[in-house]
């Protein structure tokens, strides 16, 4: 017999019943995408994450040389780490002058620069980025978590020494952050992810923070000169922690010279380095055989491509009349040219006698009378892409020149500076060390010095002769106390001639993107 | 068994069917008033009481009602109601009322659809507006969204302006910034997909145009549009930005062969104002007297050469036939667009069936639509239209020594036509939609129905790019040949069930109409890349990859999944005092797992004031209703998985030397696991009015809606994410406008006389952000509107207190004639910023800070007026159309509109504008380039002519179309309809197409 139809219904719709809560599961999971739930179930995921720690600093994305971008808000190409330090360590000084209209980009060559300018901006996030990875990474690889997923042995022992590189870079880029910015938010691995805005820490605060870590991460690191390419060791810490102490009274307001000649001393005698004999074979494409680094931004051709980092350097320092294929790439990008006021402390532009002059002349004025102009102002050849045997690069369109963060060279001219600051040493050690580079780059002793030429402004001039370009000017001049309100040269305070600017300009605003978003924080004085 | 279930619903209907002895019938026929064809399928419904019938094949149908006095309405949907008042039932006795219904001129048929059922326009309380096949705009139309261009107020249309590229449609405004504006479209019954994230578009897959020209426009009936939130909270999650209903042709009504044909021809009508050789050449030698030698004496028009009078033609064959309860439509099409640019092409080939059929005494509608179609479409290769813009005139085709020319310097401009013989751009979609509905009317409860719908969406496109190892391109970077190809899977399931109950009730002559449902979407995508580079031939094309240097192959596959329940209930009073609640209860995947679930009510209440005893006395005045409404609707079109922090896994030239090896690097993604749904809650109060029994009628709304947990990437505190910027739920903003519709039967026809309908629309809507961060402090920017010129540029601003996407530029200082001033006016030896630019903060400096915002692309008032006129056998009709002050940023002007182009190592041509303004370095933020963008427009005119009673063919109609007859603008740019963002940066040019074509009833 047939059931009543009005029981088929109730059987029906208990039917239905039993059936919806399978129907009110909405919960899909990624399933072409990896989480952190399973990433670290591969071995090699610890190392990968190391690299774009180190990546960071190299490229500006994950597709390379553009796509999927670290950081928004501004054009990838323009967001890469080592561009944006590099425009912000040497435009707004005597060094360089980029030709470009790009939004902002002229207020870095004139030291008019506000708040919203996207350069500064970027370059705040990139440095957090950085931060944030690290902080990310520590948490990954707490000892807790690395016994849960049964990571023994070797494993074990290369993830302690990637913690202390993580730290290291960590370390590295608060550094960029107390020197451009001052005081500025110091979040550690222990804060969790969140979305409540850390509070603002004086520059003095997370000088201390930099200096502790980078003390405690030494034993965790290879000896000087003990690290594979590209990752830092004992010699990349003292460095770091010499040029630290060195602009300690900028930071803090108490030197620390003797310090920072010791930590420079330390990779001097740890014997792991030594000169190159060809100056120019420091920034060109096989550099990564130099004798010289102790450690260098990775870039290739082939495999690390970005819009930044040395592609940006030589692409932009091309133009005019000059043969792009010399040089090793596709083409000028028409920006960057040295100021006159650098020109000027070489003996002569064109290498000789000091091969470390590379400049292009031809069609070029040295007056930079013009920002807008390529023609106006002397583009300098010191970054190529070319090997030292004369043949390029693995592509023409970008380089395969390494950055050297660290040389020997710096350590000498550390040494040197901290001896005269009174930080303890030998002047007739720091001459010997000075005249080591001017003998390099004299070919013989002819631009020798003798001890009563070693003084404070003969330093900071050989600094420039030696690693202009190299995104160490700003720092240098505000330690020197000629960055804003003295030192002129052409198109600082935004006319021709030149004038003093305030001494707001020696930190960059907090950018008014942050602002908004972190309310505990305070903007610099002046802006 | 089967058997035995049958016989007992047999015997169950039986047994619904009360004694006889105490009840009436009323039935009679439906017919056309023009030829007295049946209209099957037409409602009818006794007033006042949930009874009613639904008309067969030959347009009859009967009810059985208690005795009593009784009004009863006809209804179908592209006809007008009619309704018979007093009509007397007596127990046992048969009354007759006869229906004779006209196909309805201007949008007010009888029956709307509204979400999960249909509703009666007279009772509606929302703001819905339905355009029908009659008054679809006409010419060429290759994607359905142009059917409604101009026709309803507060609906802003904007075309791409290449054939078949993607349309986008604003209804009141944007809601969003991060997530979709679009709205969301339902083909019978079926949901498509939402949100623009890179693997879809809003409307699904595509090979890169519009996803909806999977639709032909000649098997549309109605295009129903859902405006307030009373409308469209049925559709809870994804009815924040309105829904746009499309209702395909059906079999009902119409037997034979429909056959319509027509061929076209566009050209390009208008263009940048480049400069001529002659200008040019005098130009490079007064400004760049170095580059004279580089720059050739030939007279070159770039653009010319790549521009072409496009043919069109278009093809479509409808069978459809009744026969007793069923009826079928069947149909194919077959449309060839040309763009007027080279390469540019668009073919489609559609078919589509409907099937209806009545069974079980009636009791059981089914109703199936199934659609398949293949678009192939030919891109120009992306460079071309910019590349014809920037080569210098005085540069010729070909190299002296042959080949094309080429500037030597590898960052220059790619000669356009060496890129239009060499790349290859096309793409495949497939596409096959389909639904099948059944509603059976339960025995045992008259006017209790249950519906189920079971539909798919299936889609499939696949767009390769080649370009050969000898394309400049490729040679500059050494690339030696590049493969790409992307190929989108998309899977969509539905499954809906819900249940209607109509119920007359004694009290007071109410009526209650009940709706209650559950829904279950899922999707499924699945989406493989194959990128190959340095191809050891160039011989294969797009048609295959030999061995290559580099491949890489890429598998994305993604899943959302979207659960409902929703209801609705209608009351109505009298017929006069109604009321609508619906609440929807939606689960999405794509929100964090705290958030999985949103309610999102509305209520509305309206009151027909012309029904009132009181009213009798205004016979003039036909309509009047007063409408209300408020509801809370959502948008959930963003990216699944936003919710979990994925690890981007980088590529290989994104690698990191540690030691001798490279390293593919890992990278967290920043996420917000609470992410969740934006709610917008607008309310509208409205007012339906007609005149001379509705000669005269039309709609007045003002609305507010106003929408929170705004989806926004936003720049986070540093250090307290993955990266600096998050997509998270901040922000409000809010949108305010007047719409005003208006129908006038100027002139009615007698005897074949002269008619004249016209329509007025007119619709102004104010946008404006209120909040972009948690904190609110004031002040806070985000840029957005990219440009050409300089790198990563920015135009636009997200700023609160102002328009999305308002442009933020420099103010220009002008001389007293207003020319803008380009001078060195600080005599500091150099012409830049500090010269040119008004300090708005008054620091002494001009820098970043000093842009301001200066008005948005959005227009303030779109006016519309649509014409038809017939007289005796001709027809004519016209679309007006206007926009008032929307203001365009014009990107090749400020791109090219500098000497200093002529300096560089390739120098390139110059917008005219630098004749003017003399400027030597580019001025990409200054407002001289914002600017007005009103225009009035003549969309379409169309002439035609029928003929009757020809021997073997019943009717035939033949027609003319001109689309965009004119366009009257100040705007100085390409067009002042430059794309949703109001950037005119190599735009593809606009074309006035002429159509002329028959169409054949047997």
């Amino acid at each position: 017999m047939p059931l009543r139809p009005s029981t088929r219904m109730i059987v029906a719709g208990f039917a239905l019943l039993a059936v919806i809560p399978a129907c009110t599961d909405v919960t899909t999971e990624p399933q072409s995408t990896v989480t952190s739930a399973n990433i670290f179930n591969e071995a090699t995921s610890y190392k990968a994450y190391l690299a774009k720690l180190y990546g960071g600093l190299a490229v500006s994305g994950q597709s390379g040389p553009a796509g999927n971008a670290d950081i928004q808000g501004i054009d990838e190409g323009f967001s890469q780490y080592l561009r944006l330090y590099w425009q912000m360590e040497e435009l707004p000084t005597d060094e360089a002058v980029i030709a470009w209209n790009d939004a902002g980009v002229q207020e870095l060559n004139t030291q008019i620069w506000g708040s919203s300018n996207q350069f500064l901006g970027a370059m705040y996030s990139r440095i957090f980025f950085q931060v944030s990875l690290a902080n990310e990474f520590l948490r990954q690889t707490t000892d807790d978590k690395l016994a849960a997923r049964g990571v023994t042995g070797q494993l074990l022992a290369d993830v302690h020494q990637y913690r202390a590189e993580a730290r290291f870079l960590r370390a590295y880029s608060y550094w960029h952050g107390i020197d451009l910015f001052g005081d500025i938010p110091l979040v550690k691995e222990t804060d969790a992810l969140t979305s409540t805005p850390p509070q603002q820490s004086t520059r003095a605060q997370v000088y201390a923070f930099i200096e502790s870590e980078l003390n405690a991460i030494k034993g965790d690191l290879p000896p000087a000169g003990k690290a594979e390419y590209g990752r830092v060791d004992q010699g990349a810490v003292n460095m770091l922690l010499a040029t630290l102490y060195l602009n300690a009274a900028t930071y803090t307001g108490t030197a620390h010279n003797a310090e920072a000649l010791a930590a420079a001393q330390a990779v001097i005698a740890s014997g792991a380095y030594t000169l190159d004999p060809n100056y120019h074979h420091l920034f060109l494409a096989d550099n990564n055989t130099s004798p010289e680094i102790i450690w260098a931004i990775g870039q290739d051709g082939k495999r690390t491509q970005s819009y930044g980092g040395t592609s940006f350097l030589i692409h932009a320092s091309i133009g005019g009349s000059m043969d792009a294929k010399s040089e090793g790439m596709d083409g000028g990008w028409w920006g960057l040219r040295a100021r006159q006021e650098l020109v000027s402390l070489f003996p002569s532009p064109t290498a000789s006698p000091d091969k470390r002059a590379l400049f292009y002349t031809q069609g070029q004025t040295t007056s930079v009378t013009d920002l807008l102009d390529f023609g106006k102002g002397l583009p300098s050849t010191k970054w190529q892409n070319v090997k030292s045997d004369g043949t390029p690069g693995s592509d023409p369109g970008f380089a395969d020149t390494d950055f050297p963060v660290f040389r020997l060279a710096e350590a000498y001219l550390i040494y040197a500076e901290a001896t005269v600051r009174g930080g303890g040493g030998s002047r007739a050690q720091a001459v010997s060390y000075i005249n080591a580079l001017r003998q390099r780059a004299y070919g013989d002793a002819s631009g020798n010095i003798s001890d009563s030429q070693l003084d404070l402004p003969f330093i900071l001039a050989e600094r420039s002769r030696e690693l202009y370009w190299e995104a160490k000017r700003r720092t240098d001049l505000i330690r020197f106390n000629t960055f804003s309100v003295n030192g002129v040269w052409q198109w600082k305070g935004n006319i021709l001639g030149g004038r003093p600017t305030t001494a707001i300009h020696d930190l960059f605003p907090l950018p008014a993107t942050e602002l908004v978003a972190n309310p505990n924080l305070k903007q610099n004085a002046g802006y | 068994m089967l058997r035995t279930a049958f016989r007992s619903v047999v015997a169950t209907l039986l047994a619904a069917v009360p004694a006889l002895g105490q009840t009436g019938t009323i039935s009679g026929r439906v017919v056309t008033a023009d030829g007295g064809l049946p209209i099957v399928s037409a409602q009818v419904r006794v007033v006042g009481t949930g009874a009613g019938a639904i008309t067969h094949a030959d347009g009859r149908y009967s009810i059985v009602v208690q005795p009593g006095r009784y009004t009863v309405r006809a209804l179908r949907i592209g006809f007008g109601a009619d309704s018979v008042r007093d009509v007397v039932v007596t127990a046992g006795a048969v009354t007759t009322v006869d229906f004779q219904l006209k196909a309805s001129a201007i949008a007010l048929s009888g029956v709307v659809v509204v979400g999960y059922g249909t509703q009666e326009a007279r009772n509606l309380t929302g703001s819905i507006r339905t355009v029908t096949d009659s008054t679809f705009n006409t010419g060429r139309i290759v994607s359905p969204q142009q059917l409604i261009e101009g026709k309803v107020p507060g609906v802003q249309v904007v075309e791409s302006n290449e054939p078949g590229g993607s349309v986008s449609i604003r209804i009141r405004g944007g809601t969003s910034v991060t997530s979709s504006n679009e709205p969301l479209y339902v083909v019978d019954n079926v949901p498509l997909p939402t949100g623009d994230n890179g693997l879809q578009k809003t409307g699904g897959v595509s090979g890169g145009r519009d996803p909806l020209n999977f639709l032909n426009p000649e098997d549309i009936a109605s295009v129903t549009v859902l405006k307030d939130a009373a409308a469209t909270a049925i559709y809870g999650s994804r009815g924040a930005n309105g829904v746009i209903v499309i209702t395909t042709k059906s079999g009902a009504g119409t037997s034979g062969v429909t056959a319509t044909t027509s061929i076209s021809s566009s050209h390009v009508a208008g263009g940048p104002n480049l400069l001529g050789p002659a200008d040019y050449a005098a130009a490079v030698a007064k400004y760049a007297p170095a580059n004279v030698g580089k720059l050739g004496t030939a007279a070159t028009n770039w653009r010319d050469l790549v521009q072409r009078s496009g043919f069109g033609q278009d093809h479509a064959l409808a069978f459809s036939g009744n026969r007793q309860d069923m009826n079928y439509r069947l149909s194919l099409g077959y449309l060839d667009q040309q763009g007027v640019v080279d390469g540019t092409d668009v073919k489609r080939l559609t078919s589509s069936l409907a099937y209806s059929d009545h069974l079980l005494n009636n009791r059981l509608s089914l109703q199936a639509n199934v659609k398949g179609a293949r678009t192939q479409d030919a891109f120009t290769p992306s460079g071309v239209i910019g590349d014809a813009t920037a080569f210098a005139p005085t540069l010729p085709v070909m190299a002296p020594g042959g080949g094309f020319y080429q500037y030597p310097d590898p960052l220059g401009p790619n000669n356009p036509l060496g890129e239009l013989a060499l790349i290859q751009d096309e793409a495949t979609t497939y596409r096959g939609i389909g639904n099948l509905q059944g509603k059976y009317s339960l025995p045992f409860l008259e006017g209790l129905s249950v519906t189920t719908d079971a539909g798919f969406d299936v889609a499939n496109a696949n767009h390769t790019t080649f370009s050969p190892s000898t394309d400049q391109g490729q040679l500059e970077n050494g690339l030696g040949g590049t493969f790409n190809r992307s190929t989108s899977t998309q899977t969509n399931g539905l499954f809906d069930v819900y249940g209607n109950y109509l119920r007359g009730l004694g009290w007071m002559a109410s009526s209650l109409d009940l709706t209650a449902g559950y829904s279950y979407e899922a999707q499924h995508g699945d989406y493989p890349t194959l990128f190959a580079q340095g191809l050891s031939s160039d011989l294969l094309g797009v048609n295959g990859v030999p061995t290559a240097t580099t491949e890489r192959t890429t598998v994305f596959v993604d899943d959302s999944k979207l659960i409902s329940f929703f209801g609705r209930a209608n009351y109505s009073i009298r017929d006069r005092y109604l009321a609508t609640l619906s609440v929807r209860r939606d689960g999405s995947s794509k929100f964090g797992p705290e958030h999985q679930w949103g309610i999102f009510p509305a209520a509305a209440f309206a009151w027909r004031i012309s029904e009132e005893p009181f009213m009798k006395g205004f016979s003039r005045l036909s309509e009047l209703k007063l409408r209300a409404s408020w509801g809370v609707n959502g948008n959930q079109a963003f990216p699944n998985y936003r919710a979990f922090s994925d690890y981007v896994i980088g590529g290989p030239q994104a690698q990191v030397q540690l030691g001798n090896t490279f390293i593919t690097t890992i990278r967290p993604s920043a996420a917000d696991p609470g992410i969740r749904w934006e709610r917008t809650a607008s309310t509208n109060v409205g007012l339906d009015y007609g005149f001379f029994a509705n000669r005269v009628n039309g709609t007045v709304d003002v609305y507010s809606k106003k929408t929170t947990d705004l989806i926004f990437t936003v720049p986070v505190a540093a250090g307290t994410n993955l990266s600096n910027y998050l997509t998270t739920n901040i922000g409000s903003m809010q949108n305010k406008g007047v719409e005003l519709g208006l129908n006038v039967a100027v002139l009615e026809s007698h005897d074949h006389g002269l008619a004249w309908d016209a329509s007025f629309n007119a619709a102004t809507n104010t946008n404006k952000l209120l909040q972009i961060n948690a904190v609110g402090t004031g002040g806070e920017q985000i840029l957005t509107g990219g440009i050409a010129g300089g790198v990563g540029s920015n135009i636009e601003v997200l700023q609160p207190g102002y328009a999305v996407n308002s442009f933020l530029v420099y103010q220009q200082k002008r001389d007293a004639s207003g020319k803008p001033l380009y001078a060195d006016v600080n005599n500091d030896g150099t012409i830049n910023e500090q010269d040119l630019y008004v300090d708005q903060n008054g620091d002494g400096i001009i820098n970043q800070s000093d842009r301001r915002v200066f008005h948005d692309p959005a227009p303030k008032w779109i006016l519309s007026h649509t014409s038809l006129i017939t007289y005796g056998n001709a027809d004519f009709s016209t679309t007006l159309r206007a926009y008032l002050g929307n203001y365009v940023y014009n990107n090749v002007a400020s791109n090219f509109g500098h000497y200093s182009a002529l300096t560089g190592s390739s120098p390139t041509n110059l917008d005219a504008s630098v004749l003017s303004t003399g400027f030597v370095n580019p001025q990409y933020f200054s407002d001289v380039y914002v600017e007005s963008a009103s225009f009035l427009r003549m969309d379409n005119l169309t002439a035609g002519y029928t003929l009757h009673s020809l021997r073997g063919v019943r009717q035939a109609r033949i027609f003319g179309t001109i689309q965009n007859v004119f366009t009257s603008t100040h705007y100085s740019g390409v067009d002042p309809t430059a794309g949703i963002n109001g950037i005119d940066n190599n735009i593809y040019p606009r074309s006035r197409t002429f159509v002329m074509g028959a169409n054949l009833v047997f």
